[in-house]
């Protein structure tokens, strides 16, 4: 009997997009220079499930591309071949390329079969073994922008710059601030706020001190706000005069305590800026160096060149357009020719910072083949790491990928949608027979009160093990970032460093399939508009290499998830101006806040060029409202030159809630705990009218409106004399409002029901909740109560 | 059977098959309602109030945690007495797939019906609109009337739905 095949074709997509994550999971997390044999082998095996159900099923171009990287990947792994970046280039590509077979497969769009063609060439080439790039040609054609200075052993100069909150500014914290780093060495102030005024505003410091960075970093950080403040340990300043140049015949032997970094410390000195490693030249070495060059698409980082006589390179070229990184001549090798030493190995790796660090090998202290990049402000890092770009997360998702792969199952979300309310039903089966036993009081049988004790812990354990089942890491969305980061930051011809932390922050699987969108979307014009040109950041005395953070956290009911950058910053201006062409209602003494929300308006977009990154003015506009959709919101915080911040707020779930069950008469009301501020029982005369219709109260010498949810219920029964109920103060969207109710009853986690899904909305009502005696209670909606307050007041007025 | 004897060339093969209905009475009139849109029949519970909904709409209830809006029929089509005795019971209907109940007074019998038993109403505007009849049936020299509930509940005067629906 023939079997249908297409009937599991669906288990095969699901699978093989598994298996591919998994794989440029793997790839990007590689250390070219000294590969992993497990990791090799993984990627090996998950080209190899591909193939084989690949051919299984019949999808021959599937089988054949896999085949072909199958091969090569056989080569590495059996250390025929040597790994390099080029082949992780074309390892990502044929991912991409299997992607979109896939998807083809599935009816998505049709895959170009002469680039399918082009790569499967470009495969088989790297699998013989034939192909290794040309040495690109190194030049000196710039001058060192910043002249790397002397600094005398153990002194080191820290540029801090930061922007004081207000709090600290107002206060002697800036002051006293100022005053320890003077005691810690010398101290130049660059840039400091006007005086007169509060003093909020950008401070750029430079000190020269034998401390470390840690004698000041926290007290930095308590006056200044998380990424509002950085500290650069600066090579590049005025010192006295000094070149680049003399250093590296100058100071031989500089003890080199930031050789941790991930630089090569042959005998000679290396400098390293706040963000470049220097390349360590052999400057008395007989022989020519080799260099070990890893080349970037937009190649940047210190360009070690190797100098015949102190004179540049001639007839080299410098590919890069946009010519930024240092290019340090090498002094005098006696024997070095104009080109020949540049002949060497290659390494290529994407759109990487490299540097070139000469490799003689005839000098016993250089260990790696590779040479590694590093930026500066990874100081916390201590090994070398060849991408450290990625460095920061691909290693831990690397690791936690297959393991979670290996051992889960598939199941519908149906299935775990009907097992968490089953147990929700449990639970309140359990409550009924607690109540049961209670209301027997002493002629209850000690053994069945110890049961019933016994069966509420396990359902109660029960049912927080089925909620797990829905919350999965947020690590399942940051781990496509860094992909992302990498493909566009070399389209763009940028250089940046994604970090971030707090991947495994756990939220709702329903959430985490809607916020990967948006988050694309901020982290994409970070990227585009946050982070300026490598030239433009050095001339602004900033690292070429830009950073944007993605962090994720809980805060209260909420999970927070950051999306910074520490580029340009927006422009208040060029949005003012902006929104006043496109004819909306803006003036000068908006808010920095409400000007930066003008971003989220439809059509906005400040780029003065449509890219295909962005520029097109959709966007912004969806990422707010795709937020709001869940239920959460989107702020902005910006400091012109300092960078961007953007903070996206969800609730963890959208299926539990933190309540607090109030009642008015024989009714119970869920308020969501997460916007109740307070509550309060108000004396005679604390309600006060406006025109004799609008009612407002004085908290805190705040007015604020009052709602009775009695009267906006029609509930009878209920408390009419203010001074008998409770205020419930409530704050929504920025705007507050006392809700009047009979009583508090309680705090409890409620399960989150849809009204609509039977029936309809409800005004004021965001859902329904089932309590523990199977009742229905319904969930205001805080932030229509709020709103149906606001309104009420300038009618009244 | 009567029923096959009536299936003549003349009658087209689906009028042949008979369907069930479950009937139920609001006051002294007998309604019958297909069968497979009914999901089950319990007895009356209290629901949770909605706030401003219209006065037929009871509230809502908690099915095995679902949330089922309560309709009592018998306010809908203006009854005049309407009390909740421990004889009420609430149908579980499972139309449009949503799940809605429905008070009525009591349920009486699952009865099968062939198309053609089931007569035309005449044409009279009543209170109830007469678009939700499907007709009229005798049985055992009880009139029943057929109604059409998937319609009925989806109907915007049930105002069960959002108007976008």
């Amino acid at each position: 009997m023939a079997i249908d095949m297409s009937q599991f074709y669906q288990v095969f997509f699901e699978e093989s997009a598994e298996h591919l994550a998994t794989m440029e999971s793997l790839l990007l997390g590689l250390d070219v220079g000294n590969p992993d044999p497990e990791e090799l082998n993984a990627i090996f095996r998950a080209a190899h499930s591909i193939k084989g159900s690949a051919g299984t099923f019949g999808f021959t171009d599937l089988s054949e591309t896999t085949h072909i990287l199958e091969n090569l990947l056989d080569r590495i792994r059996k250390q025929e071949l040597e790994l390099r970046a080029d082949m992780v280039d074309a390892f990502l590509e044929a991912g991409d390329l299997l992607k979109s077979m896939l998807a083809a497969h599935q009816g998505q769009g049709a895959v170009d079969g002469a680039v399918a063609e082009a790569l499967r060439q470009r495969l088989r080439r790297l699998s013989a073994g034939g192909e290794v790039p040309v040495a690109p040609p190194v030049t000196a054609a710039d001058p060192p922008p910043v002249a790397p200075p002397v600094a005398p052993p153990g002194i080191r100069v820290f540029d801090i710059q930061f922007v004081p909150t207000a709090a600290s500014a107002a206060g002697d914290g800036v002051t006293h601030f100022v005053d320890d780093l003077k005691r810690l060495g010398t101290l130049a102030v660059h840039g400091k706020p006007d005086p007169g005024g509060d003093q909020v505003g950008f401070w750029h410091l430079r000190l020269t001190t034998e401390a470390g960075q840690d004698a000041f970093e926290e007290q930095l950080d308590f006056i200044a706000d998380a990424g509002a403040w950085r500290i650069a340990l600066d090579t590049s300043c005025d010192a006295d005069g000094a070149q680049a140049f003399g250093l590296f015949d100058g100071s031989p032997g500089t003890p080199e305590d930031e050789a941790g970094y991930g630089f090569f410390d042959p005998p000679a000195r290396v400098v390293e800026d706040d963000s470049f490693g220097f390349f360590e030249p052999l400057p008395t070495h007989p022989a020519p160096p080799k260099l070990v060059v890893i080349e970037a698409d937009e190649a940047y980082g210190l360009f070690e060149p190797v100098a015949a006589k102190h004179e540049p390179v001639s007839g080299a070229q410098n590919e890069e357009a946009e010519g930024y990184g240092f290019f340090v001549p090498l002094p005098a090798a006696p024997a070095a020719g104009s080109e020949a030493p540049v002949a060497g190995q290659v390494v290529e790796e994407g759109d990487g910072f490299g540097f070139f660090v000469p490799v003689s090998p005839a000098v016993p202290v250089q260990p790696a083949p590779v040479a590694t990049a590093v930026t500066g402000v990874q100081k916390e890092s201590p090994t070398p790491q060849p991408m450290p770009r990625e460095s920061a997360t691909k290693p831990r998702a690397a690791a936690s990928a297959p393991a979670a792969s290996d051992s889960s199952i598939r199941v519908s979300v149906e299935k775990v949608d009907q097992l968490i309310n089953l147990v929700g039903e449990l639970v309140i089966t359990q409550a009924m027979l607690q109540q049961c036993a209670i209301q027997l009081q002493d002629s209850a049988p000690e053994r069945l009160v110890s049961g019933l004790a016994q069966l509420e812990r396990n359902t109660r354990d029960l049912q927080e093990s089925v909620m797990s089942i829905r919350m999965l890491p947020i690590s399942f969305v940051f781990s496509r970032f860094p992909r992302v980061v990498r493909d566009l930051s070399g389209k763009l011809g940028k250089q940046v460093e994604l970090r971030t932390s707090g991947e495994t922050t756990e939220l709702d699987k329903s959430l985490i399939e809607r916020i990967t969108d948006p988050l694309t979307h901020l982290i994409r014009n970070s990227l585009d508009h946050g982070i300026e040109s490598p030239e433009k950041r050095v001339a602004a005395g900033k690292s070429p290499v830009g950073t944007i953070t993605l962090k994720a956290y809980h805060q209260g009911g909420n999970i927070v998830i950051e999306v910074g950058d520490d580029g340009a910053g927006l422009n208040r201006q060029k949005i003012l101006a902006k929104a006043r062409e496109r004819g909306l209602q803006v003036s000068e003494q908006m808010s920095d806040g409400d000007v930066f929300n003008l971003i989220f308006e439809a059509g906005f977009s400040t780029a003065d060029q449509v890219t295909d990154v962005s520029g097109r003015g959709v966007g912004m506009d969806v990422v707010r409202r795709n937020i709001q959709a869940m239920g959460g919101r989107v702020d902005i915080e910006s400091m012109a030159g300092i960078g961007t911040r953007m903070t996206v707020r969800l609730p963890l779930t959208l299926a539990i809630l933190d309540g607090m069950s109030v009642a008015v008469g024989d009714h119970t009301y869920i308020l969501p705990l997460a916007s109740v501020v307070e509550s309060l029982q108000p004396k005679e005369g604390d309600i006060k009218t406006l025109s004799n219709l609008a009612r407002v109260i004085q908290v805190r010498g705040e007015y604020l409106p009052v709602v009775v949810l009695r009267e906006l219920f029609n509930l009878e029964g209920a408390v009419a004399d203010f001074t008998q109920g409770i205020m419930v103060i409530l704050e929504a969207d920025g705007s507050k409002a006392a809700l009047f109710v009979d009583a508090l009853v309680g705090q409890h986690q409620v399960v989150i029901k849809s009204l609509e899904a039977n029936y309809r909305r409800v005004p004021c009502v965001s859902g329904a909740t089932i309590m523990g005696d199977g009742h229905v209670a319904l969930i205001l909606d805080v932030s229509a109560l709020a709103g149906r307050a606001k309104s009420n007041l300038p009618k009244a007025a | 059977m009567e029923i096959t004897q009536a299936g003549t060339a003349a009658v087209a093969d689906e009028d042949l098959v008979a369907s069930e209905y479950l009937t139920f009475t609001l006051g002294s009139e007998e309604y019958a309602i297909d069968i497979l849109k009914v999901q089950e029949i319990r007895g009356y519970e209290p629901p949770t109030l909605i706030a401003n909904a219209p006065p037929f709409i009871k509230g809502v209830i908690n099915l095995r945690g679902i949330i089922v809006p309560i309709v009592d029929l018998r306010i809908k089509f203006n009854l005049a007495q309407v009390e909740y005795t421990p004889f009420t019971v609430v149908i579980i209907l499972n139309v449009a797939n949503r799940v809605i109940g429905a008070v009525v007074d009591s349920v009486s019998d699952v009865i099968s019906m062939t198309p053609q038993q089931v007569r035309p109403a005449p044409d009279f505007s009543a209170s109830f609109d007469t678009k939700y009849i499907l007709g009229l049936a005798t049985v055992e020299n009880r009139m029943l009337i057929v109604i059409d509930i998937a319609q009925l509940m989806t109907s915007r005067d049930m105002e069960l739905m959002d108007a976008a629906d």
